[in-house]
């Protein structure tokens, strides 16, 4: 049974961890700001206009003028109370991992030019360092060993200065005399990383009960023989697995003896191992002061959270006495890549054994490629049963083997996560999905835009429009006839979240003129151009935002003179998070947060505290672990899994609506019904739910509008509630508990709360906020949604659909997109620019995806620390269609439709549209991803 | 290794003369011995553009140069304006006033993490400047900006937002011509 | 009669799908890099429109897929060797000697067969070729029977006995079907090859073409081994193929198998083949004053890439140290390839190098000098300096 996420013992009471005391001063927040100048978010001008509508990001003149907002932009002189020498790190890697590694040689630099400081794995071990769960086999590779993987790390360098560093990296960079290899012997071996099944027989209608399914009965599990999965025999009347296996091999029978009137698709589909090449490369600076124990670390990362943590607990330990650990995480950009990352921990030691002094460790692009988090080959075997007669989907059964690289990191999950996604659009009234996740000696493997369903989901859209070509049917007509509608069951047997307006979209790519005149168009330009082929293609995927274990955080108060500031959990990586959050609390504020801290992860208002693994946890444990009004059943999310706007955004506002509700419409109401008999409010029926915010002012049911300033002093004046922490928990749907606000019971989803009551509050009040400046409230009653939620794997979907033209030149066999049209469905757009710029960049990288991204797994990669951009091609402008592509964002249901994350889905079905374009102009399928020339060619000459 | 004297002119403040090593590349003075660190490491390898500066030369023309693949002494002697240097500021040192292209990316969201943008805005920098001497006809307008911008590399945006950025800004100028 | 019409016929009809005579075919034209003029970038295989500059004007690559109005769809097989080896068009009219007929005269009959059953054999391509049109009198093709009576022939085999077999393949490879000699044997005032000089290196379009005679090679640091790598592979310990050879390796040598590297190899260095000169780098303080200047300018514009010490960046830039271009007699081509830089180029699997960049308008007459100095003194065994008016010359020599 594999354990596909870490499990976590931590205690955030007093933010100490471990015994560590943590406090965070994100780059941007104020109480860096307090440190010293620089503010990332505090805009000279003005960011959104008097309808409230973002007009700019609020993070934008410090990032149009370069300013410090990167954790790479920051020296030791740049940090109040730091001493000024900046010293520099690099790590050593072996890169041969059929030979023991026997040690490094350092002669080759000048006496002058040794390091300062040399750490092994035997100091590891001596000190007393213990690398988090997940992160912690041979985090240095100890001598008489092999390497587990390319690019295995074999020790840190320290160098007091940066010229004697910088002189002695260019002399060890490219050298390989300087780790020495002993004898050949046995490669590293390890099982599977993890390896998931999951079956479903669905009822006589999509909205039946499921014979079998995830959901309603269990997920399978093989075992493990000599490193691969062993199904056992299915039983229809066995236990669960037996009965799954039962189901399973019934559709494997039916597809290898399938009834005349069924046409079987059985193809392979392979893709590639690829890079997410953020521009920030993985980057740490800090400071370990011994004298009181306290170390300072600047860190680029996307779970500021996590890597504070586990981090305490690593040096907790040791001997070196850290007491304190002072975390400043900068505003980044990871693409997945930069979430679970073990380069942030190499950093934090890097400080540790600085003797004294600030070290910065932070790779070029070359140690970037060596070591940065990868997304590795899905091997995907895909068979689906259609009828002949009616076009309807029957079975699909989807098997497939991922690449997991070196360390186990996040691909199991990975894994699993695509193998649910490769339905894509469709109801399958019968599916049998497998993925499992190999050790493999590539470089560490992860988290990547995409998470898997990158590489399902293109691959499910390139079959479907295959099949429709072997059907002789509009490839837009089959996805029609066999789209998932709201209500119906997904392949684990869950029902999606909401309405699913796929029909809507493939009504609009079939009107599409480019669709419909494709065949005329293609004549045309074929003619015209002869050295080209032209091209038309499409696909349609939706793709899940969150992870099943989602707990965002958020505080917000404002002061009497009507100053909102937010703190939230969550980090900008370039999504505009820090945009939309701040954006949001004026659904119930009526206007915008005045400022923004990100990356916070000071919460010991609400004391939280966790135990095991959501994901695995049993039903009677969370039961059990509930009892402590202080559980929740998972800290922090990172910023990852297109979070932000649903997830981060469900903190925010709700924590704005306690806010309105304990604070300002009391406030309101005391106004309105000041003076005799209850003043102007009384002869009026005056509702909370009938509230609007009018060009900033509060009215309801004929109120005289009152502005949030005015409001705010109110509140304060009465010692309302004017700030609050909220904490929540999602597992495909909301924790919910009862608290009592300020006298008030209310049932609100959310699985914490703490409170600040006004500046007029008593005495009395004002002693309860003993936590932070908080009251921290007790959960009266909490419902936390069951375990067995766990194997739905996926409920939150957003759709978008490419339509991409493209030419195939004949001569170099190279495919060109020349413009290419979408559509994107997400619910309430909060900041429309922030949508359609990730649909740009995301379509930019599934086109350097599908076309030109590729390296090779193992020797001769990544790992040996040569690559760079000259090698790894990353698409350009020139690529895109940068002037005349084109999207539609659906409008909303209702203003009060949630806004749905879509920073991943976006990138996907460009991928398939593109292949399927290749298809058209030249007549023939290619299933390996990228479609480089020499394959187009290939196809193309034969 | 050696080191020699430098002088030069940076965002309009005289620098040195300083001693500093022969064989140091100008990405790493301005970070490691100037402290401005807009002008960003991307690959570190000429390709990616993200750690261009400006150079100003003597018959009035401005370019781009790569300062992670060029000496620092190649500068020795010369003007150079990076990032920190396009906006106004006040006697506090905040921004006062954004350089138009600053300001047209920052209307027109044309940036996401930032990491690349201040390579963008020198490079829209030297094309307004060029097209200040040189007016651009309509019909080849995308093709300069194409020219001016192509090679720098950007991995969250998909380039359109400073493409179009760029050509309003190039328009808002009256820096096209009829044709 | 029908016996003769028949006859007449059969040449025509006797290739009709021949699998292998196609595939050697394919082989053959690769070779011979057909491709490398009858295709431009950009388009369609063998569908012409390459302009090649002459001192005579430009000449059009023609469409030579068997498209029947554009192309040579219309061609026999004797039409097709008559058009090779001797330079005659099907219409009975000369073609320039922009088409290697010269090289090509030796192409065995078998050979020329095959290769028109495989373009015989592609998709026809309706693309028309913009016509030669050479000015006055150049433009008169007839003026060419005149001229092919001189030189048509002149390119020769050597005589082959004691000679390996891979020698002899070799030869046929590089002679005939690789026509090398048609850039690195100097050309008369008449354009044609002066064969006396074969093989001995020419200036084509600003750029060295340099001296591919067994002593030369060796001089420049040739081995066999290295010199097979560097065909096929388009990079070798000794640098990487830029200008017109890149397209050589690109259309052409990459795709053949390596046996046929080491027999061009084996022809060119020969069966006893001379001891690659080693060149030992010499200090900074044994240099000349103007190639002390040098160095800092190296540093300045060239070291970000090639490295402080000459050591260049696996795959990225390559090795001042060992390099062939430095080791040529001539500067001009290291001068050109610093003024115009490489465009991206793209080699076999992975390998990919970025642009090198030109310096034309970053470094002056004065500064180039230095930086010549500094390099050939360095890395290349030529301690010989150059005078200021050589090197402006030399820089005022564009390349295209």
């Amino acid at each position: 049974m594999s354990t596909p996420e870490l499990s976590r013992r931590a205690f955030l009471q007093g933010s100490v961890i471990a015994g560590i005391g943590i406090s965070f001063a994100p780059l941007g927040s104020k109480a860096f700001a307090a440190l010293f100048e620089d503010k990332v978010t505090a805009m000279p001008q003005p960011w959104y206009d008097a309808s409230g509508k973002a007009v700019a990001r609020i993070d934008g003149v410090s990032k149009a003028c370069g300013a410090k907002v990167f954790a790479r932009d920051i020296r030791a002189k740049d940090m109040p109370g730091w001493p000024q020498q900046q010293g520099h790190a690099l790590l050593l890697k072996a890169t041969r991992t059929e030979q023991l590694y026997q040690g490094f040689d350092l002669s080759l630099l000048s006496a002058e030019l040794q390091p300062d400081r040399v750490v092994t794995a035997s100091d590891l071990a001596k000190d007393g360092i213990a690398f988090p769960d997940g992160h912690h086999l041979d985090p240095l590779l100890p001598e008489g060993q092999v390497p587990m993987f390319i690019g295995h790390p074999v020790a840190l360098l320290i160098w007091k200065d940066f010229e004697r560093y910088r002189q002695a990296k260019n002399i060890l960079k490219f050298n390989d005399k300087v780790i020495r290899y002993g004898a050949t012997a046995p490669a590293f071996q390890s099982d599977p990383y993890g390896s998931f099944r999951f079956v479903r027989v669905g009822g006589t209608t999509p909205f039946d009960r499921d014979t079998f399914s995830s959901l309603k009965d269990s997920m399978l599990f093989p075992l493990i023989h000599n490193r691969k999965p062993a199904w056992g025999e299915g039983k229809v009347s066995g236990d669960l697995t037996e009965q799954g296996l039962y189901h399973a091999e019934q559709m494997q029978q039916q597809l290898q003896s399938p009834p005349d009137d069924w046409l079987v698709f059985d193809e392979r589909f392979k893709t590639q191992s690829i890079e997410p090449c953020a521009l920030e490369a993985d980057n740490g600076n800090g400071w370990f002061d011994a004298a009181t124990g306290t170390l300072h670390f600047v860190v680029a990362t996307q779970c500021p959270f996590e890597v504070a943590e586990q981090t305490a607990h690593m040096l907790a330990p040791s001997r070196f006495g850290v007491q304190k650990l002072n975390m400043h995480p900068g505003y980044t950009v990871g693409y997945g890549s930069k979430d679970n990352n073990i380069f942030v921990f190499y950093a934090a030691l890097a400080a540790i054994y600085g003797g004294g002094m600030p070290v910065r460790l932070a790779n070029d692009r070359y140690e970037q490629f060596q070591s940065g988090i990868k997304r590795h080959p899905f091997d995907m075997h895909y068979q689906l049963a259609v009828n002949k007669q009616d076009h309807s989907f029957q079975i699909f059964r989807a098997h497939m083997d991922v690449d997991g690289g070196g360390r186990a990191n996040y691909s199991s999950s990975v894994a699993a996560v695509g193998a649910t996604a490769a339905q894509s659009i469709y109801y399958l009234p019968r599916s049998d999905l497998a993925a499992t996740a190999y050790y493999s000696r590539g470089v560490e493997a992860g988290s990547m835009r995409g998470y898997g369903t990158l590489q399902t989901m293109a691959a499910t859209e390139m079959m479907v429009d295959e099949v429709a070509e072997r059907l002789s049917i509009d490839a837009i007509e089959l996805r029609k006839k066999n789209v998932f509608q709201s209500g119906m069951k997904n392949t684990q047997g869950a029902i999606p979240a909401g309405a699913l307006r796929l029909d809507e979209i493939l009504d609009k790519a079939a009107q599409h003129e480019i669709w419909k005149n494709r065949v005329a168009r293609k004549q045309r330009f074929d003619a015209e151009d002869p050295d080209n082929l032209y091209g038309v293609g499409f696909a349609i995927c939706q793709k899940d935002f969150g992870t099943g274990s989602e707990a965002p955080m958020a505080s917000l108060e404002f002061t009497a003179d009507g100053r909102v500031s937010l703190r939230h959990i969550a980090i900008d990586m370039g999504t505009g998070m820090a945009t939309s959050q701040a954006l949001l609390v004026a659904d119930y504020l009526g206007q915008p947060a005045d400022e923004i801290k990100t990356g916070e992860t000071e919460w010991a208002e609400l004391a939280l505290t966790t135990s095991g693994n959501p994901y695995i946890i049993s039903q009677a444990e969370q039961d059990a672990a509930l009892r402590n009004p202080r559980w929740v059943g998972k800290l922090a999310s990172p910023s990852s899994a297109t979070n932000s706007s649903y997830y981060s955004g469900h903190a925010t506002r709700e924590a704005a609506r306690v806010l309105f509700i304990h604070g300002l419409w009391p406030a309101a109401m005391a106004i309105w019904s000041r003076g005799l008999h209850g003043g102007l409010a009384n002869p009026y029926v005056v509702r909370r739910e009938n509230a609007h915010w009018i060009d900033g002012k509060l009215t309801a049911d004929g109120m005289p509008p009152i502005s949030f300033k005015q409001l705010a002093h109110k509140a304060h004046e009465l010692g309302l509630v004017t700030g609050v922490s909220v904490h929540g928990f999602n597992r495909w749907s909301w924790a919910e508990g009862d608290f009592e606000i300020n006298g008030q019971r209310e049932r609100v989803p959310l699985d914490a709360l703490a409170v600040k009551y006004g500046d007029g509050a008593e005495a009395a009040k004002k002693a309860q906020m003993s936590r932070n400046g908080f009251h921290l409230l007790d959960r009266v009653s909490i419902n936390y949604p069951v375990t067995q939620l766990n194997n739905a794997m996926v409920t939150y979907y957003s759709p978008v659909a490419t339509l991409v033209e493209i030419k195939v030149n004949k001569g170099s066999g190279e495919a060109r997109v020349i413009n290419h049209h979408s559509w994107l469905e997400c619910g309430r757009v909060i900041v429309e620019e922030l949508v359609l710029g990730q649909l740009e960049g995301g379509i930019a990288m599934g086109i350097g995806h599908a076309l030109l991204e590729d390296m090779p797994l193992y020797e001769g990669g990544p790992g040996d620390g040569t690559w760079n951009f000259n090698r790894y091609q990353l698409p350009r402008a020139k690529d895109c269609a940068v002037w005349t592509q084109t999207a539609e964002i659906l409008p909303p249901l209702s203003p009060s439709d949630p806004a749905k994350g879509i920073a991943e889905v976006v990138m996907i079905p460009v991928v398939g549209a593109i292949v399927n374009a290749v298809a058209h102009a030249t007549g023939k399928r290619l299933r390996d991803l990228p479609l480089t020339p020499a394959r187009i060619k290939e196809a193309l000459h034969g | 290794m050696a080191k020699r004297i430098l002088s030069m002119i940076i965002n309009s403040q005289a620098v040195g003369p300083v001693e500093v090593p022969d064989d140091l590349m100008m990405i790493d003075f301005l970070h490691e011995h100037l402290n401005l660190t807009g002008s960003r490491l991307g690959c570190g390898q000429g390709v990616c553009h993200a750690c261009v500066a400006i150079l100003d030369k003597a018959d009035g023309t401005s370019e781009e140069v790569r300062t992670c693949i060029t000496g620092v002494h190649f500068f020795d002697g010369k003007r150079v304006r990076t990032i920190e240097g396009h906006a106004k500021r006040d006697a506090q040192g905040e921004v006062s006033e954004l350089n138009p292209i600053q300001q047209k990316f920052v209307d027109k969201f044309a940036f996401q993490c930032s990491y690349c943008t201040p390579g963008y805005v020198n490079a829209a920098t030297v094309l307004v400047e060029k097209l200040q001497r040189q007016p651009v006809k309509r019909s080849e307008l995308e093709g300069e900006i194409e020219d001016a911008l192509g090679k720098h590399i950007c991995r969250c945006t998909g380039y359109v937002r400073y493409y179009s950025a760029a050509r309003d800004v190039v328009e808002s100028l009256g820096l096209v011509k009829e044709g | 009669m029908r016996a003769f019409v028949l006859a007449a016929l059969l040449p025509l009809t006797a290739f009709a799908a021949d699998e292998q005579l196609i595939e050697r075919g394919k082989y053959l034209a690769r070779a011979a890099d057909c491709v490398a003029c009858h295709s431009i970038e950009g388009g369609a295989e063998y569908a012409g429109g390459l302009p090649l500059e002459s001192p005579f004007g430009t000449i059009y690559g023609t469409n030579i897929t068997p498209d029947k109005e554009h192309g040579i769809g219309n061609y026999s097989a004797d039409d097709f060797y008559r058009a090779v080896a001797e330079g005659e068009r099907r219409d009975g009219s000369n073609l320039y000697p922009a088409m290697p007929y010269t090289s090509y005269h030796l192409l065995k009959r078998e050979d020329s067969d095959a290769i028109y059953a495989y373009l015989m054999s592609l998709e026809p391509i309706a693309k028309p070729s913009p016509q030669t049109d050479l000015s006055f009198p150049f433009n008169l093709r007839f003026g060419l029977s005149f001229w092919n009576m001189l030189y048509k022939d002149s390119v020769q085999l050597q005589p082959a006995e004691g000679k390996s077999e891979p020698w002899q393949r070799g030869q046929y490879l590089v002679e005939v079907l690789g026509h090398c000699g048609e850039c690195h044997t100097p050309r008369n005032v008449l354009g044609a090859l002066q064969q006396d000089e074969r093989l001995q290196g020419a200036v084509i379009l600003g750029y060295e073409a340099p001296s591919l005679l067994a002593d030369d090679l060796a001089a420049r640091g040739w081995n066999p081994e290295d010199l097979a790598t560097f065909l096929k592979y388009g990079i070798s310990a000794q640098g990487s193929m830029f200008n017109e050879m890149y397209p050589v390796f690109h259309h052409s040598t990459q795709y053949l198998p390596f046996d046929d590297h080491q027999a061009m190899s084996t022809y060119l260095l020969g069966d006893q083949p001379p001891e690659p000169r080693k060149v030992a780098s010499v200090a900074l303080d044994q240099l000349g004053a103007s190639a002390q200047q040098g160095r800092q300018h190296y540093l300045n514009t060239c070291a970000g890439c090639h490295g402080a010490a000459g050591e260049g960046i696996p795959h990225v830039a390559v090795a001042m140290e060992g390099n062939t271009t430095l080791r040529l007699n001539d500067a001009r081509n290291l001068l050109r390839v610093i003024d115009d830089g490489i465009k991206e180029q793209q080699f076999t699997g992975f390998e990919r190098m970025q642009p090198m960049p030109g310096f034309s308008d970053k470094l002056d007459d004065g500064q180039v000098r230095d930086l010549l100095h500094y390099l050939r003194q360095t890395w290349g065994g030529q301690a010989a300096e150059l005078s200021p008016q050589q090197v402006s010359q030399l820089r005022s020599e564009k390349g295209h």
